[in-house]
């Protein structure tokens, strides 16, 4: 009983832009949307990875928000967890996590009985599946671009929960097969080596860098960010 | 990748370990108190003067020139106080159990500048005991001055006293304590820039920009507890209320 408050209760602090979408933190998402349309005008962005150096910097909860932010402007967005080392998509959306993307890609399931809609509107989630043996070989396979492929032509955006670069290649995998990499640098933990390191990793796996997001930012008193413009909630 | 500092930076640094430099600070200032009032013994400072004067003042003009031969002969009489003619007599007088090196220690003999009055300052744990090298020093001293020079000139001015409320010279608390906080500051100033240099994470955005060279497409605060935060609102104003 306490257990699955504690469980809600952190999924309500994770889905912010969902759950208070006037807080200033939902409005600081709202922002990093407008950044990343506008980073590249030319090249319309359809795939994207979210992912950072090391473990439990914030991926999954920024890629979750993202997806909810993009879905509130009224793209339909996909959000795969591609991390299929400790998937966690599944818990921030409160579902299953018996079939999945390694059900996919391993033919047991149809993407149409894989991919689920949540809570919110135009989001859909496919969550990891059943933790496979193979990760890598899994997402480096043909039938994951196949996937890829398909899901386009459904959805506007998706977004992949990739794991930390650093960690294992699965990250590099994924964001050789999409369109552009958002980094994310927690602030005050993540080494600036590491950072750099991963900043390389992505290079190398011939991928478009974004841009970064500085997650876990204490903002000044004083700054003009910190209050939400408009209505104090 | 250049490293520089701005005046900013370090002021901003500073902010940032405020605490830890006021934590340091009032430990130093404490220790220092502490110490200096429970631990240290407490050194008492008792002064005689002596006058050196020549008795044969028959001339109006030759006052002068004693007074010369005065001041000169209180530079040889400083020598001979300290000297272990006297202190042996002095402690055999008071039998305190020290040697005439460590009486010398504490004996200290200065003159006024450009004047024939000699201050035979003495410090010791014991106020008492401080008194009574002070005037058997200056006791002796006019005694043997007879036999070593074979003049009668020296006379006891004011003669050591022992307050009611003696206060001690050493050590200084305040003085201590001062100190203190001026080291434990300066450690603060120094720790808070050491664990900013050895600190090797990101921090801002400019690290970003500097380090990565990749455009920053945004910040996000930390996601607070909604619900804690709500529950604290609703019990601070149901106290306000009751």
């Amino acid at each position: 009983m306490a257990r699955q408050k504690k469980v809600l209760q952190q999924t309500a602090r994770k889905l912010i832009t969902f759950t208070t979408p006037k807080s200033y933190v939902a409005e600081q998402f709202r922002t990093l949307r407008t950044n990343i349309t506008f980073s590249s005008p030319d090249a319309d962005i359809r795939t994207m990875v979210v992912t950072s150096a090391a473990p439990s910097e914030g991926k999954s909860t920024t890629s979750a928000n993202l997806a909810v932010v993009f879905a509130q402007e009224g793209k339909r967005v996909l959000l795969v967890d591609g991390d299929m080392r400790k998937p966690t998509t599944h818990h921030t959306f409160h579902m299953g996590n018996t079939i999945g993307l390694s059900s996919i890609l391993t033919r047991q399931a149809a993407p149409e009985d894989a991919i689920r809609p949540t809570a919110v509107e135009r989001l859909d989630l496919l969550t990891c599946g059943a933790i496979p043996p193979n990760p890598a070989e899994l997402l480096a396979s043909k039938s994951m671009d196949l996937l890829i492929k398909q899901l386009k032509e459904k959805y506007d955006l998706i977004i992949f929960d990739a794991p930390p670069v650093l960690s294992v290649t699965d990250g590099q995998i994924i964001a050789n097969k999409c369109d552009g990499v958002v980094l994310v640098i927690n602030s005050g933990s993540t080494e600036k080596e590491m950072a750099l390191k991963a900043k390389e990793a992505i290079t190398a796996s011939n991928s478009k860098i974004i841009g970064a997001v500085l997650n876990n930012y204490e903002l000044a008193k004083d700054s003009h960010y910190y209050q939400y413009y408009g209505s104090s909630e | 990748m250049e490293e520089t500092i701005s005046l900013q930076d370090l002021f901003k640094t500073l902010k940032k370990r405020l605490g830890l430099i006021a934590l340091l600070t009032i430990l130093a200032i404490t220790i220092a108190g502490v110490v200096s009032y429970l631990f240290l013994t407490p050194i008492y400072e008792t002064s005689t003067q002596i006058l050196v004067n020549q008795e044969k003042t028959d001339a109006a003009q030759m006052i002068n020139q004693n007074i010369q031969a005065d001041l000169q002969l209180i530079n040889t009489y400083s020598v001979i106080i300290k000297s272990p003619a006297i202190l042996d007599q002095v402690e055999e007088q008071l039998n305190l159990g020290l040697t005439v090196d460590q009486l010398n220690e504490k004996i200290t003999v200065a003159t006024a500048e450009n004047s024939q009055v000699v201050n035979v300052t003495v410090q010791d744990p014991d106020p008492q005991v401080a008194v009574d090298i002070a005037n058997m020093t200056a006791n002796v001293f006019q005694e043997e001055i007879k036999e070593l020079m074979s003049v009668d000139n020296v006379s006891i001015l004011s003669p050591a006293v022992l307050n009611d409320n003696p206060a001690p010279v050493a050590p200084n608390p305040m003085m201590n304590m001062a100190i203190a906080g001026v080291i434990g500051l300066m450690l603060g100033v120094g720790l808070a820039f050491l664990i900013d240099y050895l600190d090797t994470t990101m921090k801002t955005d400019q690290d970003i920009e500097d380090i990565l060279g990749i455009p920053l497409l945004g910040v996000i605060s930390p996601i607070q507890e909604k619900a804690e935060l709500t529950e604290k609102v609703a019990t601070s104003s149901r106290r306000r209320a009751g």
